[in-house]
């Protein structure tokens, strides 16, 4: 594979200024945005004086690019600023926290997405025609379909509630190997069917899209005409071309894992991102707000090579950084 | 206290519980985070708990947000507060009746009228109060450390002055920073002795000094941190309160221990957790997971349904507050009286609060919540009359011919409350006025009140303290900072003004209760409603008190299970 460092190398130098677009975007924002961090916490109080003081000791009537230059350089630091949410704590020592906590559960929830979704997809393709596949796709869209403010209560009633199983929230962290988890407890286990099924849903159908396409080919009519076994040839064949497209969507899906959801995190009672970001916005957290939106733009910049990488791995067809290539 | 923290209590019972409706339950909504009542009051329960420790094993759990300052100079909403005040103690403090009671302080003092006009306090403080992790005891030096600390510029407290700038010298200091504050005398022959002169009498003023900025904080862990920097002493905060702050963890949980040797009487329970990372509030009541749980309108018709087990441990009881709709009378058309009558003569509240509200709040006639000293049931509010309503704005000088009206509303739901639909319906209907609805969240609403953005606004207030000076004197005297409807009436200022200084009660509530009724019938505001706690409390939780604001009450609380 030729060319693969060249491409790596101009796709890493184009991150800063990628970079800087977001943060510079997300900064005015908070910047030119009504509110700050004192606002918040006068609450209703009104002393423009004492406001008015307190913002200029704390350089928050400085011009915007003192301000976001100030940001930027402690950033680079590893200084992410204090959050006003939880003030003045520093924000590094919040949100890696948060953000582990929601990690592990997604991740949890993405593996058996994937685990499940992707045989239901080829299962049901490979039933075209017969009941088993609109059964199968009709009834994991029904799960696609609504919403979490629905299943959730209705989860809890039955697990919690009525059968007495669950506790209806709550996140218990065990050390295991010197890591806090909290996916080893049984409180995981709604949130993981909440997350799991339109999840399944998604990727059963794309995988069923794909897999049929690729029924269609004809090296697969020649595999087949080969005399080659059925399992072999949708194991070998269908299998391994109708997975590449899936390659793009777990990148994303594994950067999406940062964000968390503020719905299941808020009903259940887990202390992650989610929720926490959606706290930020509310108390102008500018800091807080910063830091997730740089964390999480690199990362997708890192996905997203990480993916075009990996596809030319996974398919020969796919020549990085040509012009005109595949 | 403060009616910001009423409108962070909502939404953070919306963030809890009923996220997907949050925008509904802003205005009056239940705050599915409170912990409950017992507004029971069990005479022994006062008496009990000596220094020597009647504490039991017992933990309470609670579901509970995490504070945005653990700091007492810096705590302003209604969720620091609620911890603030357990943790840390002040010179007085309120009890559950609501009184102002010694704490720190051995007793109340007389005021004593001084020369100049000013009054001083001379506090004897209690000896042997020792700090959480008894490294010492309070002594007069530590209270005057605290005061000066929340008013000293470099802390950056947006609201020491507010509550301390009664005390000679307190706002020159805040200003500067230089000196100290010349109100606040120690003595030097006795350590315990501390002399705290304010500028004038103020009937209110010790009041004042139970809410958490006038707090004994230690020098040790405070000197050199702000509200904004060096705050992670708070999360080992050392105080000389009820309960012990055992375990902090951001967004996870917080652990308040008795302190078996808090002065004024141990406290029963054991041990408080709270759970800050939500949940559904009530489905975990029901699981047994949390041991009080406030209810939402979501809830609330279920429980209180005879035949629903849960009806049982079901309580309500008022809180000092109101909610009402604002006008700024210097923006058109309010600038006249016709057209806030009007408006306020086209509401039916009966049917806004039976209907909407579903009977779990009270309808407010005057500013005064029940409950509040001056209280005048008397009062003769604005009735609901279309018939008049319309006859008042077409005799206003802008008659039928109305300039664009826009109401102002706290929320972050992008959906209008119930209460507001409710509210422009009625005003469509009644007046054939079409109301327009601009919603912003807390923080934005707030700054643009201030400013005197808004041609009308929703909003609520909650009482800091005990008197009557803290509605009508903060929000309606027309020299007020907190005066957002830029209402100015010299017979009511001058009623104020009396009654700022007169010593003799009854007739100082009366002038509250004159000034009152003007007010009303000037329609600055249409008082809407005082919300009620509506909780859910296990019945082996007992004596869990329901103040009608932020006061320390879980030492009352015990678990006979």
């Amino acid at each position: 594979m030729p060319g693969i460092l060249p491409y790596i190398v101009r796709r890493l130098l184009w991150a800063p200024f990628v970079l800087l677009a977001v943060t510079l975007a997300t900064f005015a924002l908070g910047r030119f945005g009504p509110g700050d961090p004192i606002e918040v916490l006068q609450g209703q109080y009104n002393n423009p004086e004492v406001v008015e003081r307190i913002r200029e000791e704390r350089g928050l009537d400085d011009p915007f690019f003192n301000q976001y230059g100030r940001y930027m350089w402690d950033a680079l630091h590893g200084e992410l600023g204090t959050s006003s949410t939880y003030l003045g704590v520093a924000v590094e020592d919040i949100i890696f926290e948060k953000m582990w906590v929601t990690v592990q559960y997604n991740l949890l929830a993405l593996i058996i997405i994937f685990a499940v979704g992707l045989p239901a997809g080829i299962w049901a393709a490979l039933r075209q025609g017969s009941w088993q596949d609109p059964f199968t796709i009709s009834f994991l869209l029904l799960f696609r379909s609504l919403p979490v403010l629905v299943t959730i209560p209705i989860l809890q009633y039955i697990f919690a509630i009525k059968l007495g199983w669950l506790p209806s929230s709550g996140w218990v962290e065990r050390d295991i190997l010197g890591l806090k988890l909290g996916i080893f407890d049984k409180r995981i286990i709604m949130p993981l069917l909440v997350l799991s099924l339109p999840g399944i849903a998604a990727v059963a159908r794309l995988m069923r899209a794909q897999t049929l396409e690729v029924l269609d080919q004809d090296f697969v009519r020649t595999a087949r005409a080969k005399g080659l076994k059925e399992f072999v040839v949708v194991s070998r064949h269908v299998a391994r071309n109708a997975l590449l497209p899936m390659t793009t969507i777990v990148g994303f899906a594994l950067v999406g894992l940062l964000g968390g959801s503020l719905f299941v995190e808020t009903l259940f009672g887990i202390p992650g991102i989610g929720r926490f970001v959606w706290e930020a916005v509310g108390n102008r957290d500018y800091d807080v707000l910063m830091a997730v939106t740089l964390i999480t733009a690199a990362a997708f910049i890192v996905a997203n090579l990480v993916t075009d990488i990996a596809y030319g791995f996974i398919d020969p067809r796919v020549r990085l950084g040509g012009r005109g290539g595949g | 206290m403060r009616a910001l923290w009423l409108v962070l209590g909502a939404l953070a019972a919306t963030t809890a519980v009923v996220v997907g409706v949050a925008a509904a339950l802003v205005m009056g909504g239940g705050d599915d985070n409170e912990n409950g009542p017992s507004a029971t009051k069990t005479p022994e329960a006062q008496t009990t708990g000596t220094p020597s420790g009647a504490t039991s094993d017992e933990t309470l759990r609670l579901l509970g947000n995490d504070p945005i300052s653990m700091d007492p100079a810096c705590a302003s909403d209604v969720e620091s507060a609620t911890y603030v005040v357990e943790i840390f103690g002040g010179l007085v403090t309120i009890d559950r009746d609501l009184n102002t009671v010694p704490d720190i302080a051995e007793a109340i003092p007389e005021p004593v009228q001084n020369a100049d006009g000013t009054v001083s306090y001379a506090f004897q403080i209690r000896k042997g109060v020792l700090f959480h992790n008894q490294s010492r005891q309070v002594a007069a030096e530590d209270v005057k450390y605290s005061l000066e600390r929340a008013l000293n510029p470099d802390t950056q407290s947006p609201i020491a002055e507010t509550y301390l700038g009664d005390i000679v010298g307190a706002k020159e200091f805040a200003s500067t920073g230089e000196g100290g504050v010349s109100g606040i005398q120690l003595d030097q022959a006795d350590p315990y002795k501390l002399t705290v002169t304010i500028d004038a009498p103020k009937p209110y003023f010790l009041a004042k000094l139970t809410y958490p900025t006038a707090f004994v904080v230690d020098r040790n862990q405070t000197e050199g941190t702000s509200c904004f920097t060096n705050t992670n002493w708070q999360r080992r905060a050392n105080g000389t309160g009820p309960f012990k702050l055992k375990e902090w963890d951001l967004g996870q949980k917080i652990v308040l221990e008795a302190n078996s040797r808090y002065h004024l009487g141990a406290p029963l329970l054991a041990s408080i957790e709270y759970n800050l990372a939500g949940g559904s509030a009530v489905t975990m009541y029901e699981n047994d997971e949390i041991d009080v749980t406030g209810v939402g309108l979501n809830d609330i018709e279920r429980v209180r349904d005879p035949s629903e087990p849960l009806n049982a441990e079901f309580q309500t009881a008022p809180r000092m507050d109101i909610w009402y709709i604002g006008f700024n009378v210097e923006k058109t058309p309010f600038d006249d009286v016709k057209v806030r009558q009007a408006f306020a003569h086209a509401i039916d509240k009966d049917k806004l609060i039976g209907v909407v509200l579903k009977d779990a709040v009270i309808e407010a006639d005057g500013i005064l919540p029940p409950g509040m000293p001056g209280y005048n049931e008397n009062l003769q509010g604005l009735e609901f009359d279309p018939v008049l309503a319309k006859q008042l704005l077409s005799e206003s000088e802008y008659g039928d011919d109305l300039p664009a009206v826009e109401i102002a509303s706290s929320g972050r739901g992008a959906s209008v409350g119930p209460v507001s639909e409710a509210i422009l319906g009625m005003w469509k209907e009644n007046l054939g006025v079409d109301v327009a609805i601009r919603q912003t969240e807390s923080a934005t609403f707030f700054q643009d009140l201030r400013d005197g953005d808004f041609q009308m606004f929703e909003v609520g207030w909650v009482a800091d303290y005990v008197d009557p000076e803290n509605f009508l004197k903060v929000k309606l005297y027309g020299d007020s900072k907190d005066n957002e409807s830029n209402y100015r009436s010299a017979e009511v200022d001058s009623l104020l003004e009396q009654a700022d200084v007169e010593q003799d009660t009854a007739q100082r509530l009366a002038l509250y209760q004159q000034a009152e009724q003007i007010i009303v019938n000037d329609v600055p505001w249409i008082p809407l409603f005082h919300d009620e706690y509506s909780v859910l409390i296990k019945p082996y939780v007992k004596d869990y008190v329901l103040p009608p604001f932020v006061i320390p009450r879980m030492r009352y609380v015990h678990i006979e299970k």
